[in-house]
């Protein structure tokens, strides 16, 4: 029964990819562009060659955090939706840090850059965990509402107070050399893909291994059940939220250093990278080996388009739209756990689902 | 016009859109779906009713074609989130993803950065009301609005009435309050919760035509800016009653309209006006939810 739902979670994450794919496919189409070609382009070349692999690594990275961030709210019943702004506000103190503390180490500045970046995540990440906690306010609501504040209050600061004057465009000064990721030879990869996925790794551990990752599991299963028999489920949402928190503030700190060098107003791309995460757990159902694929697999997506635009007329936002359709068919189980797998995929439609999560 | 009632119009000005999503979203609020969708709808039905102002100057046609795409969402929304069971907040945020998107995709291919639809003169849609208007203060406030702010008016008493006082809005909040007695009184569960869905789509529609096209003529991504959520916070804070939650979307646009308005003696930090919508509506919310939880005093985990 074990791999049978293993094969049923599996299908339930491909198939609507694979859905997806086929209704932008028709869009294609519909602008006059061959499908086909355009995703032969996208995969071949973000898979299939060397450089695109791994480049497509190096834009997995902060994916497979943020995609951890959202997961371990997830799996105890509770919605982060601030892991953009987390990651925003993250992003932009690592900048500050990397342009205007002069520290020489390359390491230390690193270090200070990572601190600053997880810790601001998590002080902003406090006050969902502090109204949820103590006054029930809905973390959903919150956590999306706030994202808005710091995406406006960010704004203000790169265009006003941080511009970089010299430069043509609303940004922030270039960080130090000392706090940019060294590239590996002539590829992207920096040894930040390397931190995060040992990051991924300790969340992992921390989660099925430990008594922290035990609580997490009882409270999104019954959290009324886990607080009679004497889980502090209170401090334990507070906690899942700060961790949520300092993850994404970690990752907007490691993009900064890898990749972008300096805020600017398109600092986390054109879906956000926050919201990519979301995506990223919900196609790995929440689970480690899930978010890693997902997260590759989601970053192929991403810089397949940028070849998209390059050598077909195709705009690149329709992988923005390719991501949408997934995460509305991803809302939905197309199989369900009552029924065989077979009987299933022989009359999959037109049956009674059971809700998902 | 002084400041004061300037203020005051422009808060009724900026109400309007969230005004429409709280009274059309507060139904299925009531029927027990979460609808954050809210957002995507409204954008939707902007940019429909500017691209169709394209083509066309039938302020009609305009209307039923924003209206139509935004209740196919609706229809989409409801077949997912009632017929499949799917989980709402995961169909609701791909809806807020996917209309954004297919927007700037449309965007991107016709080669433009906004749409814009030169014949539109903002001023042409407003028209005064004719008893109202002649009232002292309350008319230079209430009168002179385009149609979708007399629309979002009138629905705070059309709310009222069908939500209480009609056979499909107590059976809707019946099936909120408890799905299983509603279906066992063979009350329709699914058909009242779809309806429920698309009257908050249509009224989103509305909504977002007036943030494009009645009062621009124009069409940018994005352009909602985060007044669905604002939306979705007011009819919490009412509790889905529909004068309390209209009260709170118009404390939402007296916010707005301060801003706005006092930007002027401010300078360039003005920009931070935007923030105070949403801080104040985070603080309503935690200060509702202490006064409800005050007298609590069993351990408990919520």
């Amino acid at each position: 029964m074990k791999s049978n739902e293993t094969l049923r979670n599996i299908l339930n994450s491909v198939l609507p990819v694979l859905l997806a794919l086929l209704i932008g496919a028709i869009l294609i189409l519909a602008i006059g562009e061959n499908p086909l070609e355009a995703y032969g382009i996208m995969f071949g070349k973000s898979l299939f060659t060397l450089r695109g692999l791994t480049n497509t690594l190096h834009a997995a990275g902060p994916l497979l955090l943020t995609g951890a961030a959202i997961a371990i709210t997830f799996r105890a019943g509770l919605f982060n939706m601030g892991v953009e702004g987390q990651l925003l506000i993250g992003g932009f103190m690592a900048g500050l840090v990397g342009a205007y503390l002069h520290i020489g180490n390359p390491l230390l500045h690193k270090l200070v850059a990572f601190a600053v970046g997880a810790s601001v995540g998590v002080l902003f990440a406090l006050i969902p965990a502090l109204l949820r906690a103590y006054f029930r306010v809905d973390e959903m609501v919150v956590t999306l509402t706030l994202n808005y504040v710091m995406m406006t209050i960010l704004e203000y600061l790169s265009s006003g107070p941080f511009r970089d004057q010299g430069a043509g465009y609303v940004t922030t000064p270039t960080i130090d050399s000392s706090a940019m990721f060294t590239r590996f030879g002539s590829t992207r990869l920096t040894p930040f893909f390397l931190i995060a996925l040992l990051l991924f790794g300790i969340l992992w551990f921390l989660n099925t291994k430990t008594e922290f990752g035990y609580k997490i599991e009882a409270i999104g299963k019954n959290p009324e059940f886990s607080e009679a028999t004497g889980l502090r489920v209170r401090k334990s949402i507070i906690m899942l939220i700060l961790v949520s928190g300092a993850i994404a503030g970690f990752a907007g700190a490691g993009h900064m250093m890898s990749q972008e060098y300096k805020y600017t107003l398109s600092f986390s791309g054109v879906t956000g990278l926050g919201w990519d995460g979301m995506l990223v757990s919900l196609l790995g159902s929440h689970s480690p080996l899930g978010i890693i694929i997902s997260s590759i697999f989601y970053s192929a997506l991403k810089t397949g388009a940028d070849n998209i635009n390059m050598y077909t007329s195709i705009p690149k936002e329709i992988v923005a739209v390719i991501e949408g359709i997934i995460i509305l068919f991803l809302s939905i189980r197309f199989l369900n756990e009552r029924f065989g797998l077979l009987e299933k995929l022989s009359k999959k439609k037109g049956e009674k689902n059971e809700p998902a999560l | 016009m002084n400041l004061l009632s300037r203020i005051l119009y422009d808060m009724v000005y900026h109400t309007t859109p969230i005004l429409l999503c709280v009274l059309g979203g507060l139904f299925a609020y009531k029927a027990g779906v979460l609808n954050i969708a809210l957002e995507g709808m409204m954008l939707a039905g902007s940019f429909i009713a500017v691209f169709v102002a394209l083509h066309t100057q039938n302020t009609l046609l305009i209307y039923l074609s924003a209206l139509l795409v935004c209740a196919v969402i609706g229809l989409v929304f409801a077949y997912l989130a009632v017929k499949k069971k799917g989980n709402v907040i995961i169909i609701g945020l791909a809806i807020n993803m996917l209309v954004p998107a297919i927007a700037s995709f449309i965007l991107q291919y016709m080669g433009v950065p906004n749409l814009t639809a030169k014949w539109v003169n903002p001023v042409n849609f407003r028209f005064d009301i004719p008893l109202i208007k002649d009232i002292p203060f309350l008319g230079s406030i209430l009168s002179g609005h385009p149609l979708g702010t007399y629309i979002g008016l009138l629905m705070i008493f059309v709310a009222s009435v069908v939500l209480y006082k009609t056979r499909f809005g107590i059976y809707t909040r019946v099936i909120g309050e408890s799905p299983n007695a509603a279906t066992s009184l063979g009350i329709q569960a699914n058909k009242y919760a779809t309806w429920a869905i698309l009257i908050g789509a249509l009224c989103c529609a509305v909504a977002g035509l007036n943030l494009s096209y009645e009062r621009l003529g124009i069409f940018t991504n994005g352009m909602t800016a985060g007044r669905g959520f604002i939306a979705i916070a007011a009819i919490y804070c009412g509790k889905g009653k529909p004068v309390q939650s209209a009260m709170y979307a118009f404390i939402f646009g007296l916010a707005r309209s301060l801003a706005i308005n006092l930007s002027v003696f401010a300078g360039p930090i003005s920009a931070l006006f935007d923030i105070i919508p949403y801080l104040l509506m985070i603080a309503i919310l935690a200060i509702n939810s202490a006064y409800e939880i005050r007298n609590y005093r069993m351990r408990t985990y919520w």
